[in-house]
């Protein structure tokens, strides 16, 4: 069935669409009207927060342009974030490459054809000097995208960074993803167990946060990032349903040490995908809002409204980019741009049109941040508050979707929760069916992709630029790594890294921010640090 | 007889493996017994795993920029193994050019985003059965 979707254009009948389903699965009506939707919504800022979790959304502030970067060595990414910064960019997105996300040094045998490819290599204190050079860290929000174990020894850098500079902690504005699960894309449970004991690592995201609480008002401790769920192609409500599960089990593991609920869930938030379904998007958003502000009300006893908010950073989804026809990618991510803010999310990033080939080039990127530009300062759609609150289409699809959340929330919490049913692969068999119905679907022609199953045009290549890396990046993250380790005083290192390991090995209970840190001020490297948490647990890592 | 037997798995540290899965899935559904590498694999681990099984091919996947490093070090150890006649494959977001570069190394397909079903499938097929035609 591979030939392309039959298109039927009947000069006298005009073209017609195949069916009328949303991306999940939900049937659009003819018209919908007061017999669909006819209820009255509380103004944004109010519970609960259907309509924004700001009185004045973007009318007090515009969403933060974040887009992710980093790549190369921590040298070339700092390069690379003053360039956005200066193009209009207004947080900072820092992306870790997969080796640093694992835990393990550019030197070690099976990370180093991926050091600096997806991300900025990171190992020592002295990278993450580098990387921030020159930025001020308490006047530009950074995210730092980095899980555990791996979050609290970047967590530490930074904080150490601070302190260095003269920065009060207080005065830190940023997010460190720290999520055990889904910083991988899945998450599979091969992808995200190999590296670290997976308990150990929800024990450290916990270790992260009550180490943050007190210290850092102003940060967000975790970010639970459903984008990686949909991005293996599950739909809209398994993708809201499946994160926020997961986020009521970090809730219930943080209740469980004895934090009070409004000491922490204000600095919650969470990072989702932006599909090319416009209205279902925005009703997704609208429902997620919802969903949330009442777990935390009615669930877990909430009463600082700032718990409820359901604080979203998104990025628009790259399943819908095609490396066909790669300039069709900018209409798709403008539009997915577009769905974010009348969704009134948080921050955006526009996910760039060459994804389908390589990272961004500076190019790609600016084109990507006056995608944003232009919508914000261009178009107006932001001038009003919610401005299709009110609209029987998406009102109807936001309790649609609102009561499908529900409904698959119930199933999963009886099954124990998100962190039980990752474990037991009912997770990953979800994820897998998604995946193979994605296909499916393209294959088809269910789902159509101009210049892909539909409108396709053969041996239409188009010359686009290619990002490079530079050719001895790797090599030279690899020799710096292993002078480094070299060229230090080596009885701190030994000795803080034998202190944690006791730690690990003795007190399961006792938080591991402090020893962790006493590492990162000996010089231990990102995998020393790791390497002494898993050998405490006899953790052996693929080689 | 064409040799059915195939290992798919991601090479390194990426795990990206949506695309890599649906492939599986579709050359079971053609006949092929795939045995499933997962992520996480090393070239070396990869060949060792092809000697054991009698493999007559491997298909690795990319993302993330890795591909001509790790195709580079699989051929090799293929060579040194005189395993030349194991068909390799390849899948993945890989930029065209770098797509001729990996075909003029020695890698006998690459399918890039998009790739239609029939014409993954029907390659694969094509060249397992040339690859079986010149071993006789």
């Amino acid at each position: 069935m591979s030939k392309d979707a039959e298109i039927k254009i009947n000069h006298l009948e005009g073209e017609k669409l195949a069916h009328f389903k949303s991306l999940s699965g939900l049937e659009y009506k003819r018209i919908y009207d007061q017999q669909d939707w006819s209820g009255t919504l509380p103004d944004a800022g109010e519970y609960p927060f259907t309509r924004g979790v700001y009185k004045d959304m973007y009318r007090g502030r515009l969403w933060t342009r974040r887009q992710q970067s980093g790549f190369g060595s921590p040298q070339e990414s700092n390069e690379l974030i003053k360039y956005l910064l200066k193009i209009g960019q207004t947080g900072i997105n820092m992306d870790a490459d997969v080796a640093t996300k694992l835990g393990l040094d550019p030197d070690y045998p099976l990370a180093q054809g991926d050091v600096g490819l997806q991300g900025t290599s990171l190992s020592t204190y002295e990278d993450m000097k580098e990387l921030f050079k020159d930025i001020p860290l308490d006047k530009v929000s950074s995210t730092l995208i980095i899980q555990p174990p791996c979050s609290a020894i970047i967590m530490s850098q930074y904080l150490l960074m601070a302190r260095e500079q003269g920065i009060l902690w207080e005065n830190l504005i940023g997010t460190i993803m720290n999520c055990a699960f889904t910083q991988l894309v899945g998450p599979t449970f091969q992808a995200n167990t190999a590296f670290f004991p997976i308990d150990l690592q929800v024990k450290i995201a916990l270790d992260v946060i009550e180490y943050l609480i007190p210290r850092c008002p102003r940060w967000n401790i975790i970010n639970v990032n459903s984008r990686n769920i949909r991005e293996t192609g599950v739909d809209a409500v398994q993708e809201v349903a499946f994160v926020l599960s997961l986020a009521c089990d970090y809730i219930k593991g943080l209740l469980d040490r004895g934090l009070p609920i409004d000491t922490f869930a204000p600095r919650v938030a969470f990072f989702s995908a932006v599909h090319l379904d416009l209205f279902e998007e925005v009703a997704k958003f609208r429902a997620m809002r919802r969903v949330w502000a009442r777990l935390l009300k009615e669930k877990f006893g909430a009463k600082n409204p700032k718990s409820m908010w359901c604080r979203i950073a998104v990025q628009t989804s790259s399943l819908p980019l095609s490396a066909q026809e790669p300039m069709n990618n900018i209409v798709r991510s403008t539009i997915q741009t577009l769905a974010a803010v009348l969704a009134g999310t948080q921050s955006i990033h526009t996910t760039a049109y060459d994804e389908a080939y390589c990272l961004p080039t500076e190019e790609s990127q600016k084109l990507a941040i006056r995608t944003q530009q232009i919508i914000a300062y261009e178009t107006g759609v932001m001038k009003s508050v919610d401005p299709l609150g009110g609209s029987y289409l998406v009102e109807t699809l936001t309790d649609e979707i609102e009561e499908r959340i529900w409904a698959l929330m119930k199933v999963i919490g009886e099954k124990g929760g998100f962190i039980r049913c990752f474990k037991d692969g009912w997770i990953e068999g979800q994820l897998n069916e998604a995946r193979y119905r994605l296909a499916d679907a393209v294959e088809s022609g269910e789902q159509s992709i101009v210049g892909v199953n539909i409108f396709s045009e053969a041996g239409q290549g188009t010359e686009i630029d290619i990002f490079e890396q530079a050719p001895d990046m790797q090599a030279k993250r690899i020799e710096y790594i292993r002078q480094y380790k070299k060229n230090r005083e080596q009885g701190p290192v030994r000795k803080a890294l034998t202190n944690l390991n006791q730690i690990v090995r003795h007190q399961p209970a006792r938080n591991l921010m402090e020893p962790v840190m006493e590492a990162v001020v000996a010089r231990a490297t990102l995998q020393e640090i790791c390497d002494a948490m898993r050998t405490a647990v006899d953790f052996k890592i693929p080689e | 007889m064409v040799n059915k037997r195939m290992i798919l798995g991601k090479i390194g540290l990426d795990s990206h493996d949506n695309g890599l899965r649906i492939i599986a899935r579709w050359l079971m559904e053609r006949g092929y017994e795939v045995i499933y590498a997962g992520v996480y694999n090393s070239p070396e681990g990869i060949v060792k795993m092809a000697i054991q099984e009698h493999v007559g091919a491997i298909g690795v996947s990319f993302l993330g920029g890795g591909h001509l490093f790790y195709t580079d070090r699989l051929l090799k150890l293929l060579k040194e193994n005189d395993m030349m006649n194991v068909v390799l494959f390849a899948g993945g977001v890989i930029p065209p050019k770098d797509v001729d570069k990996m075909k003029a190394m020695g890698v006998d397909a690459v399918f890039t985003p998009g790739a239609r079903r029939d014409v993954i499938m029907e390659t694969i097929d094509a060249i397992l059965e040339k690859r079986e035609g010149d071993r006789r």
